[in-house]
């Protein structure tokens, strides 16, 4: 690159080299796409095809379209992570809202419970809510794996959350509620609107966790009418084995969601992810 | 306020301040009640839970009602006289020191290389994020398949280059299985680090650079006289949140080898699943689920006193 200006070299010269760590990054999930799209003869090809020499559909069309289990599956995971979705949103808005309020007293506690929270691996939580489910009947149900799934999302849901309320001034909803708004009113009507990209972070990063969990839907479920996607990925481990063209459909099935919403969302989910990885 | 109010006193204050504050007050703790009673129901009741098992011997005619007799401190003595569960927390150890050690460096580097302003680079920065992202089933599925011993896009690459002389069956073999499950989570956790890095990178003030700069330091110098000291609190945190994230990995390895093959990859969360949902032994079962909660309860305890200490420092 010596024949390029000193100017060029040091920004372009960036470009190509990040350009060319993220290709490698994500050749991994530009494989499973291919491989999704290969017959299998071509899966055994010696080079390995970078391009599919004759891209196909049918291992979409044997391990999905005609499969009512993966079908149900994904709406199953649909349902889940949407429900998930709103519980975090019911539950952790409200409460991010009050720790920004009446800090310090009592905060400090609730931030502890959410750090726990945070660290809680999934088998810990998991065995004592098979247990707990199989006495009130709950187990191998939709709200089992959603009350489940909370317990992942509400503690960084309030963490992320927290600083959104922060940044809003008292004196909005000191003068609504002067106006004979109840404190409610005010929190509804006034603060919600203003932090409405906090909301949609923690709403898409819910969804996110939600669509991939996998602990509790294994542990917590063996219906088939409730199964998630994931729990169908590792049941077509057993099922298909080296059937790589039929797995990798699966799997970009079961990733399509996730990258659709990152798409679309990208700019507040990266926000979301550094404040909620670190302190605020 | 005089430091000894009477109950009545303080209620008499409490009226003659503005009502609105005092409503305002109780009104802010209700907005907290459902999550709270949701936290406590959900991991404060599965805690006490797990320790109540783990003394109790639960077995699966047992788990339902309370009859379960009280057994003192044996599911903790079967747990450490089992070799099993010995083995699981070296895998564990093994399987979190060398993901975070890669991951970490190369989150680093990356992170040096997203600091530097360059077009494109938000782009290409958030494009990483996507295999943080991916659900782990699905990540695992790709190890799976590019660690195929036949057919692998691992093996032909290492072929090619002449590093294997013949296919090697990663996950199959009980040496290298290990090895399989932490490529794959070295792999999910690299945008996890460079974010946290780069946040950390973006704080440090340029002038110290420009000064170092007309004081003559070359670029070397600059990275290991300012950059890495001042990395140094902000790396602290990563890692120890890296230890937390990463000794509890469930499903990447159960995808993956199902923590075989044999045991060769069973880490401690795999050996806790196996004793609660296929061996049904819950009081063991929770008893390692305890173990395991107490070890990452002492790194959080480690994370809060150092990122105390360091904001008492700065």
């Amino acid at each position: 690159m010596t024949h390029l200006s000193e100017l060029r070299r040091q920004g372009y010269g960036k470009t190509v080299l990040a350009v060319l760590v993220v290709a490698v990054y994500l050749f991994p999930v530009y494989w499973m796409a291919t491989t999704s799209l290969k017959s299998p003869p071509d899966i055994f090809a010696s080079p390995p095809q970078l391009v599919p020499s004759h891209p196909t559909l049918s291992a979409y069309r044997a391990a999905i379209v005609d499969n009512p289990t993966v079908l149900r599956s994904l709406r199953n995971s649909a349902i889940i992570a949407l429900g998930t979705t709103a519980l975090t949103l019911l539950l952790a808005a409200p409460a991010a809202y009050a720790l920004a309020r009446i800090r310090p007293r009592g905060s400090g506690l609730v931030t502890l419970l959410l750090l726990i929270g945070q660290l809680l691996p999934g088998i810990v939580v998991a065995g004592p809510l098979f247990v707990l489910f199989s006495r009130i009947n709950l187990i191998n149900s939709f709200p089992a794996l959603i009350l489940a799934d909370v317990t992942v999302t509400l503690p960084f849901a309030v963490i992320i959350l927290r600083p959104f309320f922060l940044s809003v001034p008292r004196e909005l909803e000191a003068a609504s509620m002067v106006d004979g708004s109840t404190r409610f009113g005010a929190f509804w009507r006034i603060v919600l609107p203003l932090i409405r990209p906090g909301l949609i972070t923690v709403a898409a990063l819910s969804f996110l966790i939600a669509w991939g969990e996998f602990i509790f839907a294994l542990s917590l479920n063996i219906n088939e009418r409730v199964m998630p996607i994931t729990v169908a990925v590792n049941k077509f481990v057993g099922q298909y084995g080296t059937e790589w063209d039929k797995m990798m459909a699966v799997a970009t099935t079961a990733a399509i969601p996730i990258v659709a919403v990152f798409v679309a969302l990208q700019r507040f989910i990266v926000g979301g992810l550094t404040s909620g990885a670190t302190k605020e | 306020m005089a430091v000894t109010v009477t109950g009545a006193e303080r209620r008499i204050g409490a009226a003659s301040r503005p009502a609105a504050l005092v409503r305002r007050r109780a009104g802010a703790y209700l907005f907290l009640l459902p999550a709270l009673a949701y936290l406590a129901a959900t991991m404060l009741y599965p805690i006490y839970s797990n320790v109540r098992m783990s003394v109790h011997d639960v077995t699966v005619t047992t788990f339902l009602g309370n009859s379960a007799p009280f057994t003192g401190l044996d599911n903790y003595r079967a747990l450490f006289n089992d070799p099993a569960f010995w083995k699981a927390v070296r895998l564990s150890l093994a399987f979190t020191a060398g993901s975070l050690v890669f991951q970490f460096a190369i989150g680093f580097l990356l992170a040096l290389l997203f600091t530097q302003p360059f077009p494109g680079s938000n782009l290409l920065r958030s494009l990483l994020l996507l295999g943080w992202l991916l659900p782990t089933i699905v990540s695992g599925s790709i190890y799976r398949w590019m660690l195929d011993g036949d057919y692998g896009v691992i093996n032909y690459a290492l072929r090619s280059l002449g590093l294997i002389d013949e296919p090697r069956y990663w996950l199959i073999d009980v040496k290298t299985a290990l090895a399989g499950t932490i490529l794959a989570n070295i792999w999910v956790g690299i945008p996890f680090n460079m974010l946290l890095l780069l946040a950390g990178l973006q704080q440090i003030s340029p002038t110290l650079y420009e000064a170092a700069s007309i004081d003559g330091a070359n670029a070397w110098r600059r990275f290991w006289s300012i950059t890495l000291p001042l990395m140094r609190p902000v790396s602290l945190s990563v890692v120890l949140l890296g230890l937390i994230y990463t000794f509890k990995v469930f499903d990447l390895i159960y995808i993956m080898t199902g923590g075989g093959p044999v045991d060769a990859t069973t880490v401690l969360p795999i050996y806790t699943y196996q004793l609660t949902f296929q061996f049904f032994l819950f009081g063991k079962g929770a008893a390692a689920a305890t173990v395991l909660l107490i070890a990452l309860l002492g790194v959080a305890v480690g994370y809060l006193w150092f990122s105390r200490r360091e904001e008492v420092i700065s």
